[in-house]
Formats: C-alpha cells, structure tokens, sequence
C-alpha cells in the first residue's frame, strides 16, 4: 500500500511507524492500516456468523422451503443495500468522522446480535406459520436494523481510506479481501467448528464479543488520537 | 468509464456471482447430501475466491488511468465472459472429479470463478469512482448496484431457471446471459467496427457452442454427482429437478432426494425391501387413528400403507417438493395413491404448516425423516420439534417418526414424552401409556387391503410364516440366543442412553447435524 504523498492523513503517530501504513488525521482517528484492515476482517466475520444463526433461527420459524430461503436471503441483501445507501449519504458528510460512524454501527451490530435470538423468539411467536409476503415482511423487519448497519460500513471505511489513499481501487479492494476473507473463514468455522463444539448462543455470543471488540479498538484510536492532538 | 456504467457493470457482476452461487449450491448439496459443514465449505471457498479476486484488482489499480477512456470497460467484459464460460463447464468438471477424488478438491474451480467475479466490483469502483471527498457515497451507489443483480440473480435462478429449466439449462442460459453481458460493455467500450464485428461473432459463436455442447457435457452429471467414486455408467429412470431439490430414481425403484436413499416404491410386507413394517405398525399399537398427519412423502410407499391402515379416516400429507408427486403415478405400489380421497396432500414446510395451524390436532403422527446428520434435521428431530408434535396429539394420540439410529434423537423423544417405545429405528411415542397389541396387529395385518390385494394371504403358508416373523419383530440375520433390538420400551433406552450420558438434540446444540464430522470429505 503506497498513499499518494500528498495526501494529508499519513503522519505517523509513533516516531518509528512507517507513513503508509497509517490512516486517519483531523476527522477521526489515526489507525495503522493492518489494524484498520484487523478490524474490517473481524467485522466481516462476525457478520458471516450472524447471517448463518439467524438464518437457522428463521428457517425454523418460516420453513426451510425455497420460499421461505430466497425470501429471507433475499432480506438480508435488501437490508445490506439500504445499509449502503445510509453508509454513502453519512461518508458524504465531511464534519463526520467516517471511522466514529463505523465503531457505532460495529458496536450497534453487537448489541443487536446480543438479543437477537430473543427477538427472533419473540416475533416468531407471534408470527409462527406466516407465509409469502407477510413472511418477507417479518423478516426483513428482523434484520434491516443489523443488515443496514452491516451494508453501511464498507463505504464508510472505503470512503475513510480513499481520503488518505488518494486510491480507489485499492482501498475497495484491499477493504473488501479482509472483510471477505472473515466471512469466509466465518462461513468454515462456524459450520465445522463453532456450532458443532459450542452451539448456536454461545456461537453468537462470540460474533457480538468480535463486533464489540472491533467498535472498541477504534474508539480507543480515536480517544488516543484526540488525547495527542490535544497535548 | 462513467459511473452509469460502472453501475451497471456491478450489477452484471452480481447478477452473475450469485447466479452461479445458487447453481453450484444446489449441485454441493446433491454431491455432499447436504450436510451443514459441507455448506460451510463450500460456501468458504466461493468467499476465500472473492476476497483473492478483490485483492488481485490491486495491480490494475493505478493513478495514472484515464476515467474516460471507455476501452477500460473491456477488462471487466473478458472477466463476466470467462467467469460464464467456467461456471458452464464447472458443474461438468465437479461431477468428473467427484468420480476420481474426494469432492473439496472441486472446489479449486469454485474458488477460481468466484475470484474472477470478486475482482469486477473493486476493478469498476476504481475505474468509475474519482478518488475524492464523494467517494463513499458513490461507492455505496455501486455496492447497491452489486446487491441489486445479486438478489435479481438469486431470485431468477432459484425461483425460475432450477425450476423449470433444472441445472444444465440453466447454466446455458447463465452463460448466454453472460456474454451478453460482455458483449453490451463490449459495445459501450467504443470498439472499432474490425474489433466489434469480431468480438461480437466470437461471443455469438461461443454461445451456440455452449448451447449446442451443453447435452453431451452435462450427460449422467446427477449419477456421477451421486454416486461419486461408486460410479459405474449406471443411468437413473428419473431425474426430476424443481426449485426444491434435486429427485432421482433408480432402475430398481429406489429413490433419492438431494443425492441421499429416500426410500423404495414398495409396500409389500411378504417381501420388505423398505423396512415399510414401520409403517404397518400404526395398525399395531394404535386402536383408532382416525385422522392421521404425515410430514414427508417421498416415494409415497409409507402413506400408502397408512391410508389403508385400517379405522383411518384423514390423512393428511405434508410435502416440501412437489416433485415426489410427479413420480408417484410411475410407480404401481403407489400409482392410486392421489386419488385415495381420505388423502389431501399439501406442499409446505412440516414444520411451518404445523406451527401455522395450531387448532389441528391428529391421533396420530407420522414422520419417515431424512437422515439425522443432514442440513436442519433438528427442526425435526429436536426436542423442540417433539414438545411441537406433543401439542398436536389428541387424547391418546401417538408420535412415530424415524430417528435414522441416532442415540440423541432416541433419548430426546423418550424424554419429551412420557411414554413410548423403540420400533426397529423409529420411535413411537404418547402421552398416555402406549403398546404394540400384537394379537390386533395380526388381525389388522389379515383384514388390510391395498388396491384391492391383501398384504398376507392367509391361504398360503410362506406367507403365514412371514405374519409370524414380522408379528415377532425379530431382526433379520440375528443368530440364536441372540437378542432383537428392534423393539425397546424408551424406560429401557433412557437407562441406557442417561448411562452413556448421550446429551438430548437442541435447536441450540445442533448435535445431530454435525454428527458425521468427517464423513463430508468422502
């Protein structure tokens, strides 16, 4: 990764750090890029997770028919794309910090995914048998909150990185590897590892922990960064 | 290259990524009998290839390109057009190789594929998208763009073209729809006429011979897929492929759904290819069951019996393919079956239909499950599914369904219920004290008619024989002094299964399903 050498982000804030692995300047934190590309990995994993539990806590509400599978993937990928419409419309915004929106989605997730199988209970008891539209309906219901969160963050971050990589290519492609590269060893973990020694909560308890974890680590960035400016 | 274009690019470029997703799923699901890691995996490497795809991009990724220049839209078109031209020969490739080696090799060419559709959406942002202060917002553009062809992709292939076109037609059309798809960008990119006559008679070409090749290509591809290293150039009698699954029969009747043994078409007890004794047993410990609910057809040989057990009066069929239905009338054990008029079967998901009609209650219910390692099994085999069924059984009903000899699902019906016994592998099981009445069970056996034939002529003494040896339910093959396994009081198999602490099947444990945790690399 070599930024342009004007952009204005890549002040190292170690002595010893190399420029270009840093991003983050006067809207948000500074943040070694393996560590931002950490985060997104850890976030696309944590997203694969989920995707996989609550598809099983839906397919036992609403069948696990082709209607019932199209409809609630289906679902999912609306919510991902209303999910990237905010994410563009909040990275378009210049007083905003980009990162600060992604640590608050990234935790907003991990919140959701903490009580989201009691949601899914809940509403599912209430809904049991629903089919066609009314099914598409509840579900999407369900999960637009967390999908749109989800979709929201891969523009923001492509949005923060092309600020300071002054490249676009790159950044949606090395953003969408790491992100990418987490669901798929989400998607091999979780169906040969997590569910089979650990079960369906305590799998998605480890998802909300990853999603919180990666919330954190930016905020810290930032507050590190906000204390630095300050001295 | 303007953002409209880019825009559309994306969206080609979802639509043809989650197309052939939907397609090789349903071809991993056959191959590996869907078992939930082999999802995983599968689902693994078609990720790993986008994530490899989006980061090779970074070497065309230069600061020195001319966004106007429209020739750049070629490099995605040769990237849409390979990926078709793969993804059409893949399924092919995969079902030659499944005969040869272990299947998580095919996925190599999974990977390769998805990879070079993983590279169109960061190659088009780059090459549409100025590196400015608007760059997320357009980049969320495209992102949405790339999610619309995905859905439009998933929705038209596992909606429309498996179901009515089935695997290798609708690779055809993928692939045409593909290079359509290059050919368009192709023609925005401003060719000049040599170079447009000759891309545009090259994809033509391209696309007559995939269509024209498709037959041969795609010849025995669900036989290999099933029988992998055990194929020997057999050929099915029927495939029948829907947008539930994939359904296939062998010469000898036997039949498969998604790749995994689902029965025969045979009711004859003299002559028990099927184990069907199963299902003559509701005639045994039931006295009355009046009004019967079946989730799961398949060859249709268990409703059979059940609809002509005598005192039945309902029964009522819940069935998720609707292809089992298409088979039936080919089949002279179970040709009359649709027309029984005590039997309405509905197309639906068992679960589902049963917790969205909660006044129903039956006298008895019966399940031939699947086996207990596959994909969602628990929704059936778990305890959660059992206490659903508890609540759908009038006063003295019974619950029989199949536990494939898993020793979790024995101990989760026998604890949910109070009472019940083990039936060679079935478990029968109420809420009020249930037995196996053999004297009534003889005479139901003697009085049952199906299609007019009787199951036991009482004039012929083989066949009494038989009446003597099923009545016993001894095991076939068992030596003298040797004890039967196949009929236990759930007091005895909860003893025994509380003693080996075998943990009873959750919707959170999932036990069952990754009961076979290396099997899926056969």
């Amino acid at each position: 990764m070599s930024p342009s050498p004007s952009a204005p982000s890549t002040e190292p804030t170690s002595p010893g750090a190399a420029p270009s692995l840093y991003v983050g300047g006067s809207s948000g934190a500074a943040l070694p890029l393996p560590v931002l590309y950490g985060v997104f990995l850890v976030s696309g994993f944590a997203a694969l997770v989920y995707q996989v539990v609550w598809q099983r806590a839906l397919f036992a509400l609403y069948g696990v028919d082709i209607a019932s599978t199209t409809t609630v993937v289906s679902a999912f990928m609306l919510g991902l794309g209303v999910g990237s419409w905010i994410g563009g419309q909040l990275a378009a915004n210049p007083k905003r910090s980009a990162l600060l929106w992604f640590a608050a989605f990234e935790i907003g997730i991990g919140l959701f995914g903490w009580r989201s199988l009691h949601l899914i209970d809940v509403v599912g008891d209430m809904t049991a048998g629903a089919s066609g539209p009314a099914t598409f309906a509840l579900t999407f219901g369900l999960v637009v909150i967390p999908t749109s969160m989800m979709g929201a963050t891969l523009p923001l971050l492509v949005s923060h990185a092309v600020k300071h990589l002054n490249n676009v290519g790159k950044s949606v492609g090395m953003l969408y590897f790491v992100n990418t590269l987490g669901s798929a060893v989400a998607a091999v973990l979780t169906a040969v590892v997590l569910l089979r020694d650990y079960g369906v909560h305590q799998t998605l308890s480890f998802a909300v922990k990853c999603n919180l974890a990666a919330g954190v680590v930016i905020l810290l960035a930032w507050g590190v960064n906000q204390l630095r400016r300050r001295a | 290259m303007s953002f409209r274009i880019a825009a559309l690019v994306a969206f080609f470029g979802g639509f043809i990524a989650l197309s052939f997703e939907i397609l090789w799923f349903r071809v991993y699901g056959f191959a590996t009998g869907g078992t939930a890691p082999a999802f995983g995996v599968v689902l693994g490497s078609y990720l790993l290839g986008i994530a490899l795809g989006s980061v090779a991009t970074r070497r065309f990724c230069t600061d020195r390109i001319d966004r106007g220049d429209t020739a750049l839209l070629r490099l995605p078109a040769v990237l849409l057009v390979l990926a078709s031209l793969g993804g059409f020969a893949l399924v092919p490739l995969i079902a030659w190789m499944v005969t040869v080696t272990t299947w998580p090799w095919t996925l190599i060419g999974v990977g390769l594929l998805s990879g070079t559709l993983g590279a169109v959406l960061p190659l088009v942002s780059h090459l549409g998208i100025a590196p400015d202060d608007d760059a997320g917002r357009r980049m969320s553009w495209l992102y949405m763009a790339n999610i619309a062809g995905s859905t439009l992709g998933s929705l038209l292939t596992g909606f429309v073209l498996l179901d009515t076109l089935g695997v290798r037609d609708a690779s055809v059309v993928l692939t045409v729809v593909g290079l359509l798809m290059g050919a368009v960008l192709v023609l925005v990119s401003g060719p000049t006429a040599t170079q447009q006559k000759r891309w545009i008679s090259g994809l033509i070409i391209t696309a007559i011979a995939a269509s024209a090749g498709a037959a041969p290509l795609y010849d025995g591809v669900w036989e290999r897929l099933q029988f992998r290293k055990k194929y020997d150039g057999e050929r099915f009698a029927h495939v029948i492929e829907n947008k539930s699954g994939v359904i296939t029969v062998r010469k000898g009747g036997e039949i498969y759904g998604g790749g995994v043994y689902d029965g025969v078409f045979s009711t004859s007890l003299v002559k028990d290819k099927n184990m069907i004794i199963r299902a003559y047993a509701l005639a045994g410990y039931h006295k009355a069951p009046k009004e019967v609910l079946m989730i799961g057809l398949s060859s249709g040989s268990w409703a059979q019996v059940v609809a002509n057990v005598p005192g039945v009066e309902r029964l009522t069929i819940i069935e998720i393919n609707p292809g089992y239905l298409e088979i039936m009338p080919k089949y002279p054990a179970v040709k009359t079956l649709l027309q029984n008029p005590k039997i309405k079967v509905v197309i639906d998901d068992g679960r589902r239909w049963m917790l969205a009609h909660k006044d129903r209650k039956f006298d008895a219910i019966v399940m031939n499950t699947s086996w207990h390692w596959r994909a969602h099994s628990t929704n059936l085999l778990g305890q959660q599914f059992a206490e659903l069924a508890k609540s759908r059984l009038k006063p003295g009903g019974t619950f029989q369904y199949n536990t494939t000899s898993s020793v979790h699902v024995e101990r989760t019906g026998c604890e949910v219920f109070p009472f019940g016994f083990k039936l060679v592998n079935n478990l029968v099981l109420s809420n009020t004290p249930v037995q196996l009445d053999r004297g009534r069970w003889r005479q139901a056996l003697l009085a049952m008619r199906i299609d007019g034939k009787p199951i036991f002529d009482a004039n012929d003494p083989a066949h009494m024989t038989r009446l003597d040896e099923v009545l016993a339910l001894r095991k076939p093959g068992l030596k003298p002094g040797q004890k039967s396994t196949w009929f236990r009081p759930c007091a005895d198999l909860l003893k025994a299964h509380r003693k080996a602490k075998h943990p009873i099947v959750t919707e959170d444990n999932l036990l069952i399903e990754f009961s076979r945790p290396w099997d899926w690399t056969q």
